[in-house]
């Protein structure tokens, strides 16, 4: 794979030609301590130093509400509707990353949905190697600590101002050479970028699953009747939260909405969270879910297991958002999964 | 021929009410016709996304049994929540939106040559009535049909002059029981579904089971079935409701633990569900 080095000084000819193409996305500072990405502007500060973004990447691929068919009520017509605007995702964690290539499959799988193909083959994503971990991370032990795939630039911080970039794409290596000649990496980059990576998975292997992520679908399978679904269920508030903030949570409802002459409209898809409680409740009153601990391990069933069972990998990535954002305590995925895992193995 | 382009699977097509009958205080048959001219090529026991527009859309099974050469068919609509009622409220010659036909169905080829038992608990005969008059249309082809419907009160009882005219053909068993009698004249059997279940005699390496109920009725009639009568657990099949929305497996709203009922439900054969804890 061929790479390059990038300093500090040709980002800004870089960005303002890309923005020239997409709209660029860029992680910044939202408020001391929470980060999120956010549209690159002139002159703006690039966190390069995030450890988590409050959002994950989904919302660019699966927006929060998708028009999907516009209706003409007076003759019955309706006709598909699909948005995918050009768009470059820039400085994107592995973790991320490997969200984003779950939901590739995961959309794909079956029928495949047209609206995200469109969106994703209009996206242009530059990972980036992080530089700090969040408290709550652990990524690196649930095997999303490095992506192979799904990028079209890799970039590497290995010096205050110099950037190490891999090639993923021929879209990607384009972009890079948009602006003019860029230095090749020489081996003693490579060594370089493959030292701060070492360093990045030593700090990250520190803290997160006691057991090989491999076995979790097995794990799962003989937990069902555990006491911890009660147990941490009965503090579910069934607020939606961790569904909302998780990279690979994607069910949605469908909605619509006649325009102001009453004769056409819009019907849209937008987010839903299997823990809320009408969830699978269904016309008449009966709700499949009924339970706070029925929805709480359906969460986890489908991150550990369903998920597992139909890709190979598990639908939890690590990231850590839900820990932060319950605020009931109960959502942190590693103290379910290490207790089942003491319990089971 | 090919979707174009910008084929959408979330697009409906436009169907129009042809014909509505009154089954029960609640429950109405609706026929509609496919604008496109074509058969909707549905298989018994799949299912149809209607929309009303500026109401939603909400998934039914379909009634009629597959006919080729004619673009109507048949779905029958409880009137329980805002579709239904919109549905309800909609006048012979207007037009609805449809998507589908979505689902498993069940495999009629399997039936062939074989009984067939069916159980109807409350609505259920709706999609199972589908698979019945395929059978009764190629009657020759299939072995003894059995028919047990079990409604909660005889006021609840859905297509009575239907299963009335079935009742008096010799070519098909049908057995009736209410849960309770109220103050109406009923003078048929008294009980839950189970209690038809001894009262048939079944060929039970030869008979397959097709069964549609509320969810509480499963289990109780599957156990019954399995272990008085010793019908296979692989020749039993179900259907089960959930709450299907896109109808392509990838909303997340009709999970039965790992598995969309709209793709390889609603139709299952038992013995594929008896692992799932959320089937039954």
């Amino acid at each position: 794979m061929s790479a390059y080095i990038v300093y500090q000084d040709q980002l800004p000819g870089l960005f303002r030609l890309w923005a020239k193409i997409y709209k660029v996305h860029v992680p910044v500072q939202t408020a001391p301590g929470f980060y999120d990405f956010a549209p690159w502007e002139p002159g703006g500060e690039v966190a390069w130093d995030y450890d988590l973004t409050v959002n994950p990447l989904k919302r660019f691929l699966l927006p929060p509400r998708e028009d999907l068919v516009v209706f003409d009520a007076r003759d019955y017509t309706a006709k598909g509707v699909f948005e995918a605007p050009q768009q470059l995702l820039f400085g994107v964690h592995p973790y991320d990353l490997r969200a984003v290539a779950q939901l590739d499959q995961l959309m794909e799988h079956g029928s495949p949905d047209k609206n995200y193909r469109r969106r994703r083959d209009n996206t242009v994503i530059f990972a980036m190697e992080p530089l700090r971990i969040a408290p709550d991370a652990f990524w690196s032990t649930m095997g999303a600590g490095r992506a192979d795939i799904g990028f079209d630039l890799y970039w590497t911080k290995i010096g205050p101002a110099t950037f190490f970039v891999e090639v993923g794409t021929a879209r990607g290596e384009e972009l890079l050479l948009a602006g003019g000649e860029v230095e090749r990496a020489s081996a003693a980059h490579h060594e370089a970028a493959r030292r701060t990576r070492e360093a990045t998975r030593r700090h990250a292997d520190a803290h997160g699953l006691k057991f090989p992520w491999q076995e979790l679908a097995r794990v799962m399978a003989k937990a069902w009747d555990d006491s911890i679904w009660r147990e941490k269920s009965s503090m579910c508030l069934a607020c939606g939260s961790c569904n909302l903030v998780c990279p690979t949570c994607y069910c949605f409802d469908i909605r619509e909405e006649m325009d102001e002459t009453m004769t056409r409209g819009r019907r849209w898809r937008q987010w839903d969270a299997c823990m809320l409680p009408s969830f699978a409740l269904v016309a008449g009153g009966h709700n499949f879910r009924a339970k706070h601990l029925e929805r709480y391990r359906h969460r986890y069933f489908r991150k550990g297991k369903y998920i597992f069972d139909m890709i190979g990998e598990p639908g939890c990535v690590g990231c850590g958002r839900c820990i932060k954002a319950c605020t009931a305590r109960i959502a942190n995925p590693l103290t379910v999964f290490n207790r089942l895992w003491e319990e089971y193995a | 021929m090919t979707p174009g382009k910008d084929f959408t699977p979330y697009a409906p097509r436009p169907a129009t009410l042809v014909r509505k009958v009154r089954l029960s205080d609640f429950v109405t048959l609706f026929e509609f016709e496919q604008d496109n001219g074509r058969p909707l090529a549905h298989k018994p026991g799949q299912f149809i996304q209607v929309s009303v527009y500026g109401v939603g859309e909400a998934p039914f099974s379909i009634s009629s049994r597959p006919k080729a050469g004619t673009n109507s068919f048949e779905i029958a609509v409880r009137n329980i929540g805002s579709v239904t009622s919109a549905l309800h409220a909609l006048p012979v010659g207007a037009k609805v939106g449809i998507r589908g036909p979505f689902g498993s169905y069940f495999p009629v080829q399997e039936f062939v040559g074989k009984d067939t038992l069916f159980v109807a608990g409350g609505l259920g005969y709706i999609p199972l009535r589908s698979l019945l008059r395929y059978q009764l249309r190629h009657r020759d082809e299939f072995g003894r049909i059995m028919l047990l419907i079990g409604t909660r009160s005889p006021s609840e009882r859905i297509f009575v002059d239907e299963i009335e005219k079935l009742s008096q053909r010799d070519d098909i068993e049908v057995m009736e029981t209410v849960d309770c009698v109220g103050d109406s004249c009923w003078q048929g059997n008294v009980g839950v579904i189970t209690t038809l279940l001894p009262k048939v005699r079944l060929d039970v390496e030869n008979t397959y089971v097709a069964m549609v109920g509320p969810p509480v009725m499963y289990r109780f009639v599957i156990g019954a079935c399995v272990g008085d009568q010793c019908i296979s657990p692989e020749r039993i099949y179900v259907s089960l409701e959930r709450k299907m929305k896109c109808g392509l497996g990838k909303c997340g709203h009709c999970q039965i633990n790992g598995v969309s009922a709209c793709v390889s439900g609603p139709v299952f054969r038992y013995t594929d569900i008896e692992p799932l804890k959320e089937a039954l």
